[in-house]
């Protein structure tokens, strides 16, 4: 099993993610934020409706298209680029630190302490009649798989295939996909854990909950 | 402000007050406390009990109005939800089968601006559109008129205002959000809204000078209380002789003249409150003069007397050109054409079977064959009428396509829109996205060109001008900075035009013009229209290119814009007319409450929004989050306020078919 | 001539051949790329022959505005489209001529691009000139009545013209590449037909017109290379013919010319059709002032009938194949760098006269896609790409060969372009068979299976070329 303690003291050590900012297209950077520092917003509101903070225009044929930031978080960085200079396609822009919150941090320490079954190809996903029934009454963690066991059901060019679970028996923990959309080979579909340490990961989780604080 | 402040009070009289104090005895109708569909909105049954000589007389209402509670949470401060007016509405008809009058109460700050089935506005509109109509004296009685909340419930034959009470077009708080939306602070300022509310003339006094109400009850000093008895006898008084007085007016004139003479001076004169065939007509009649006569002081008509002269020999004309065509020889000609189909029906007949044995004969002979190829031209070229190009109307080359800059599509993250190039935009799509068919705004001229039939359209009525009836401040410099910009008098264009040959009148709300606001100006210019499509006998189309509502520095002469508009579409649909209404950009509040969102036919153009408020109003006053496509024409498809959903480039298409589908044949009337 | 920088809006072997000629022309040029597209050859020669200011990347080749915010930044001075993306959009060709900062545009006018561009418009001009077209109707038809008459003697006319099972197409008018085209062959059940194509097309295209045509079945696909000036010079590049196409109409391979009597004996004058076809070309290009390259498409009958199609108004894969057996003053012929003299406003200097032909040309289309499974694209890494030279090979491509190369999805799935000569066609298709025999193309996907190309069907397509 995984240290999911270490994991979470690593994670303590830089709790946040880097994202760089690029210029989506070409054309003049105007930018609206300029100091090192800068506290940055997300997109906001119920629907998301309010965009985030802007950090800077891209003009391109007249039209003065805005660059918001995609998450809360702090300006670090600015890459190597004047203000009003013309940048092309893809040029990194400014890095912005994401500190995490609560379920990102649990979503990180899930993914490696878990075994993630992955998805073998490119396809909408659903659990088999049994699983699913059980799993609508009692929950997701009631659900214990083997190897072998016959969980999932690909839905492909409206044919479908049962396909069954490969990995250590463990009961499945978290699931990671929606039934209405289509998953892309490789993305993750569940996580399994394994009975025994099914305690372990609970108190680790509650520790983030109870113990973790959110910076902005 | 001390008006709006008394009127407030949670110690001010309520309706169920006025039902126990005025009335003899009622019983509420679908509601206990908070167990009604809305318990802002009661109904009761009530009657008053009227002594003469020996006999004691029953006499049946019906009271409707809006419930404050005495400030009790559930009953919304009198804020009234779309089904609390349609519960009004279905009650109004039951008084009408039961042939009693309509007392109505009106105690709300407004309606509740949800878009929620029925729908604010469009629910509104149905009341407006059925009080219009409705063939039972009604009497209102106005403590607190809010907008469109009190228009609801507020079409009657006379009004009735509490002397500390206020009528207006909007809260004097939200014009002063309105009006301070330029200053800093968010939150406007006291005196800001003490000015408005002055400016706005919402007080009795002001509005019985202005004759949108006919009488004021006085209240003492610090405004009617539960524990004033005196003013219930007052306020009883006032009603009784209020329906007395619209039964007398409307009866057969000997029997009024004998009654009103002794009435006048007795009181006690019983008067019976039920109303025969005719009189019904004449109380509506009565009614429709009324709302007609309102106003008429609060625009301009630039137009010089020998103008006026000749509209009005013009309207005469047509008058008795169309009861001949239509009416008299219509009517004959109508069996006449009847009978000819029906001849020309065995004809045709007959005559196919004798030429089709021709043909086959004929297609035997040589030579003939080599004709019949030419005819549909298989292999050469064939003639195509220019006519039958979509290019030919596209003429009009609208300013915003003669910049050399892009816009981007608002679907743009959604979609993957690339951004558009706007002379391609404007100049060839129409102002369609061409990724996501995303409608961008026109400027109304565009309509003109691409909808209508080349040099067909003849405006009339130009000279009638918006004014500011109440000098609020800063209007007549806004207006004439309007007028300038568009060229236009007001923000109503009225027009004569064709579409594929056929003739319509056309009532058109111009967005540029202070956000297509109505004001009085704006209200006459639309009942003349309708009232022409009438005598003409012609389809009426309300083209909606934008409108933001009543314009709120008119006050009340804008708000009564409401009932005398929708009173003078219904008589031109009675009378037989099409009505259709088209939304195409922005359209919100007061017109949309009132004479567009009771046409049976309303299409909206793709990407236009409507609603009864905007979502900053609806947030502010309900405290409610909505999502952002909460005016989307689709949304307010699904909802059933609109009929359809038109594509910009089709609109022309759409509009004759409409026409041919709608009207047909005996299209302007029946 | 005057000194340009042209922007070159697109990617792939194309871009290396325009980049080529520029350079021969003595003309300044700048690339632009996609990040999927980054290990494309056309960026390593764009480095190479002109340096870093050569070279943008950009977020789409699909994005005009993209274009147009690096011509401006570049000081580029005209635009050359290449084929697909921006070829054949006359919106792109009129923003060039019209927007504030004015650039040349390499291609016609844009209102020749719209006029053409216009299927019915085609038909119409060309039987304004008496050019044939394919028997129907030649504009759309809104009519029920109308149509079914139309339908009706179509029908009839087939019969007349000896065909024993007549068939007819009816297409959405506003539609285009295969979308809402049906087909009847029973008059009694052109009704129904004709309701859901109509249906099909208000739905697809708000425009219910429809067109009703023959439909010709067993064709030669033949064209017509034509190239003219705008100052009223118009030559021919004699004929091609396309006719090997895998499913979805995709070409193949290419011979030029598009028949040969001399070798293959058809079942008409097909002399006489070559010349027809050039002539009707030729006539119509002049009449609508035609003023850059272009192709007249035509299809041929079993029985030697040609008719117009469409044109093309663009560069396209195939020009090659014509220029590998024209020769003016005994000097291979270049005609995409004519194309871009001409768009600079040059005028031609040669005439019909001084164009030479000779010999035969094929063109062959190399991709990574398995024939034997309805041409499936095959998807991954290519390890091993190489072929020995010889005097008779033009090769195109954008496949680098000294590194690997990982095939992106996103794009045309075209890797390579082999053109052979030989002096008859017998010697043209044993050289083809040389050349696809000593190339070697080898790679792999991520589930570790080999990559199937179609080298073996272009093989087995070489015996029967012109064959018809
Ligand atoms: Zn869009």
């Amino acid at each position: 099993m995984i240290d999911t303690i270490s994991i979470l003291n690593e994670i303590k050590q830089a709790p946040y993610k880097e994202i760089t900012i690029s210029a989506p297209h070409s054309g003049r950077i105007e930018f609206a934020v300029d100091q090192i520092g800068t506290r940055v917003k997300g997109a906001s509101g119920t629907w998301f409706e309010r965009p985030g903070t802007l950090l800077a225009r891209l003009v391109r044929e007249g039209n003065p298209k805005p660059v918001y930031a995609p998450e809360n978080g702090e300006v670090v960085k600015f890459h190597d680029v004047n203000d009003r200079e013309f940048v092309q396609a893809g040029t990194p822009l400014m890095t912005i630190r994401h500190f995490l919150t609560k379920q990102e941090v649990m979503d990180i320490i899930l993914k490696k302490a878990l075994h993630l079954f992955n998805a073998p190809e490119k396809g909408r996903y659903y659990f088999v009649a049994e699983i699913d029934a059980k799993i609508k009454s009692q929950g997701l963690r009631s659900v214990s798989v083997k190897e072998g066991d016959e969980v999932l059901i690909l839905s492909r060019m409206k044919r479908e295939t049962t396909i069954p679970y490969h990995g250590p028996q463990g009961i499945i923990y978290t699931s990671y996909f929606n039934s209405n959309e289509s998953v892309e080979m490789g993305a993750p579909l569940f996580g399994v854990c394994p009975e025994d340490q099914v305690k372990d990961i609970k108190a680790v989780i509650d520790k983030i909950q109870s113990g973790w604080e959110e910076q902005e | 402000m001390d008006k709006v402040r008394i009127v407030r009070h949670p110690q001010r009289v309520c309706l169920k007050d006025i039902l126990e104090n005025v009335y003899d005895n009622y019983t509420e109708i679908g509601g206990q406390g908070e167990y009604s569909i809305d318990p802002s909105m009661i109904i009761a049954r009530a009657y008053i009990t009227r002594n003469v000589g020996k006999k004691t007389y029953k006499q049946p209402v019906m009271v409707i109005g809006q419930e404050k509670g005495h400030g009790e949470e559930f009953r919304n401060g009198g804020s009234v939800k779309p089904w609390g007016n349609a519960k009004a509405l279905e009650y109004m008809k039951v008084a009408e089968t039961e042939n009693i009058p309509i007392h109505s109460y009106i105690f709300t700050p407004g309606s509740y601006p949800v878009e929620d089935y029925p729908g604010a506005a469009q629910q509104i509109a149905r009341n407006i559109y059925a009080m219009a109509g409705i063939k039972v004296p009604v009497v209102a009685v106005i403590s607190e008129g809010g907008s469109g909340g009190a228009e609801a419930i507020g079409l009657a034959d006379t009004r009735i205002m509490l002397s500390h009470g206020y009528y207006s077009v909007i809260s004097p708080e939200g014009a002063a959000a309105i009006e301070g939306r330029s200053s800093a602070s968010r939150k406007a300022s006291g005196k800001l809204v003490e000015n408005c509310a002055r400016q706005l003339k919402i007080t009795a006094r002001d509005n019985l000078e202005m004759g949108y109400v006919d009488r004021i009850v006085q209240e003492p000093p610090l405004g009617a209380r539960p524990d004033h008895f005196e003013f219930y006898r007052k306020l009883r008084q006032e009603v009784i002789l209020a329906t007395d007085e619209i039964i007398l007016s409307i009866r057969g004139v000997k029997l009024f003249r004998a009654i009103a003479l002794r009435k006048l001076n007795n009181p006690k004169i019983y008067v019976r409150w039920s109303l025969s065939t005719k009189s019904k007509e004449r109380l509506v009649w009565r009614r429709y003069q009324k709302y007609r006569g309102l106003s008429r002081w609060a625009f301009e008509d630039s137009s010089t007397g020998f103008q006026r002269f000749k509209n009005f020999a013009l309207e005469t004309g047509w008058s008795i050109y169309s009861f001949l065509r239509y009416e008299f020889f219509g009517r004959h000609q109508r069996a006449i054409t009847h009978l000819a189909e029906d001849v020309q029906g065995e004809v045709h007949a007959l005559m196919d079977r004798v030429t089709h044995r021709f043909s086959s004969l004929f297609k035997k002979l040589p030579g003939v064959k080599k004709d019949r190829e030419d005819v549909c031209q298989l292999t050469t070229l064939s003639t195509w009428e220019a006519g039958m190009s979509w290019n030919e109307h596209c003429r009009y080359v609208s300013p915003q396509a003669n910049q050399d800059k892009t816009l981007t599509c608002p679907n743009s993250r959604k979609s993957n829109c690339l951004d558009l190039w706007a002379p391609d935009l404007f100049g060839d799509f129409a102002g369609v996205c061409s990724h996501c068919g995303h409608h961008f705004p026109m400027e109304y001229e565009w309509y003109l060109f691409n909808i209508f039939d080349s040099r067909s359209i003849r405006e009339f009525n130009a000279p009638i001008e918006a004014s500011n009836p109440l000098e609020f401040d800063g209007l007549t410099h806004k207006l004439d900075k309007a007028k300038k910009q568009t060229g236009h008098k007001s923000a109503c264009m009225t027009f004569e035009a064709k579409i594929k040959g056929i003739q319509v009148v056309v009532a058109m709300l111009l967005a540029r013009f202070r956000g297509g606001s109505v004001g009085a100006a704006e209200g006459e210019k639309f009942i003349r229209a309708a009232e022409q499509a009438r005598r003409k006998h012609m389809p009426f189309l309300a083209y909606v290119h934008g409108t933001a509502g009543i314009r709120i520095q008119e006050g009340t002469n804008g708000l009564l814009q409401m009932p005398r508009c929708t009173l003078s579409v219904r008589r031109y649909l009675e009378s037989g007319g099409l009505y259709l209404v088209v939304y195409d950009t922005n359209s919100y509040a007061g017109p949309l409450a009132s004479f567009l969102g009771c046409s049976p036919y309303q299409f909206a153009i793709r990407s236009a929004n409507i609603g009864f408020a905007g979502p900053g109003v609806i947030r502010e006053t309900t405290g409610l989050d909505i999502p952002p496509n909460y005016h989307k024409s689709f949304q307010a498809l699904s909802r059933g306020h609109i009929q359809g959903i038109w594509d910009r480039r089709e609109i022309r298409n759409n509009l004759h078919h409409a026409l041919m589908t709608m009207g047909g044949e005996f299209l302007y009337y029946r | 001539m005057k000194k340009h920088k042209v922007l070159i809006a697109n990617r792939g072997e194309i871009a290396i051949r325009i980049l080529r000629a520029c350079q021969d022309l003595g003309q300044d040029f700048v690339c632009v790329y996609t990040r999927e597209d980054a290990q494309s050859e056309h960026c390593t020669e764009a480095l190479k022959h002109g340096g870093e200011d050569s070279l943008y990347r950009i977020s789409s080749y699909q994005d005009p505005n993209e274009i147009f915010a690096v011509a401006d930044h570049s000081q580029a001075t005209a635009v050359h489209p290449g084929y697909g993306f921006f070829a054949e959009d006359f919106r792109f060709a009129r923003r060039v001529v019209q927007r504030s900062r004015k650039l040349e545009f390499i291609g016609p006018s844009w209102k020749i691009i719209q006029d053409l561009g216009d299927k019915i418009n085609t038909k119409r001009l060309a039987r304004q000139l008496n050019v044939p077209t394919i028997p129907g109707s030649d504009r759309p038809i809104f009519d029920d009545l109308e149509a079914e008459e139309v339908a009706r003697s179509l029908f009839n006319f087939q019969i007349e013209q000896g065909i024993e099972q007549p068939v007819i197409l009816v297409k959405a008018s506003a539609g285009g590449g295969g979308m809402g085209i049906e087909e009847v062959n029973d008059p009694d059940r052109f009704r129904n037909v004709l309701r859901k194509v109509k249906n099909y097309a208000r739905r697809q295209f708000r425009d219910e017109g429809v067109l009703i045509e023959q439909r010709i079945f067993d064709f030669n696909h033949l064209e017509v290379q034509i190239l003219a000036d705008s100052h009223g010079n118009v030559v021919h590049f004699g004929t091609r013919n396309c006719t090997v196409q895998s499913t979805g109409r995709q070409k193949r391979i290419e011979v030029a010319p598009g028949f040969d009597p001399s070798a293959v004996s058809y079942a008409f004058d097909a002399g006489k059709v070559l010349n027809d076809v050039i002539e009707y070309s030729v006539h119509m290009a002049q009449n609508v002032g035609y003023n850059s390259i272009g192709t007249w498409e035509w299809i041929v009958s079993p029985t030697g009938k040609p008719f117009l199609m469409e044109v093309n108004t663009r560069i396209q894969v195939e020009n090659g194949v014509s220029a590998i057996i024209a020769r003016i003053e005994d000097m291979e012929v270049d005609l995409i760098r004519e194309q871009i003299r001409i768009g600079l406003g040059e005028k031609m200097d040669f005439d019909q006269g001084s164009i030479k032909f000779e010999g035969v040309g094929i063109e062959y289309r190399i991709l990574a896609e398995d024939p034997g499974n309805a041409f499936t694209p095959w998807v991954g890494r290519i390890e091993k790409f190489s072929w020995p030279e010889h005097p008779w090979l033009r090769m195109h491509t954008h496949i680098p060969r000294d590194r690997v190369y990982d095939i992106p999805t996103e794009f045309d799935p075209n890797l390579a372009l082999g053109i052979v000569w030989g002096k008859n066609l017998k010697e043209a298709q044993k050289r083809g068979l040389t050349f696809l025999n000593q190339l070697t193309l080898q790679g792999r996907n991520n589930m570790g299976e080999n990559l199937k190309s179609n080298i073996s069907y272009l093989k087995e397509k070489t015996d029967s070329l012109l064959v018809f």
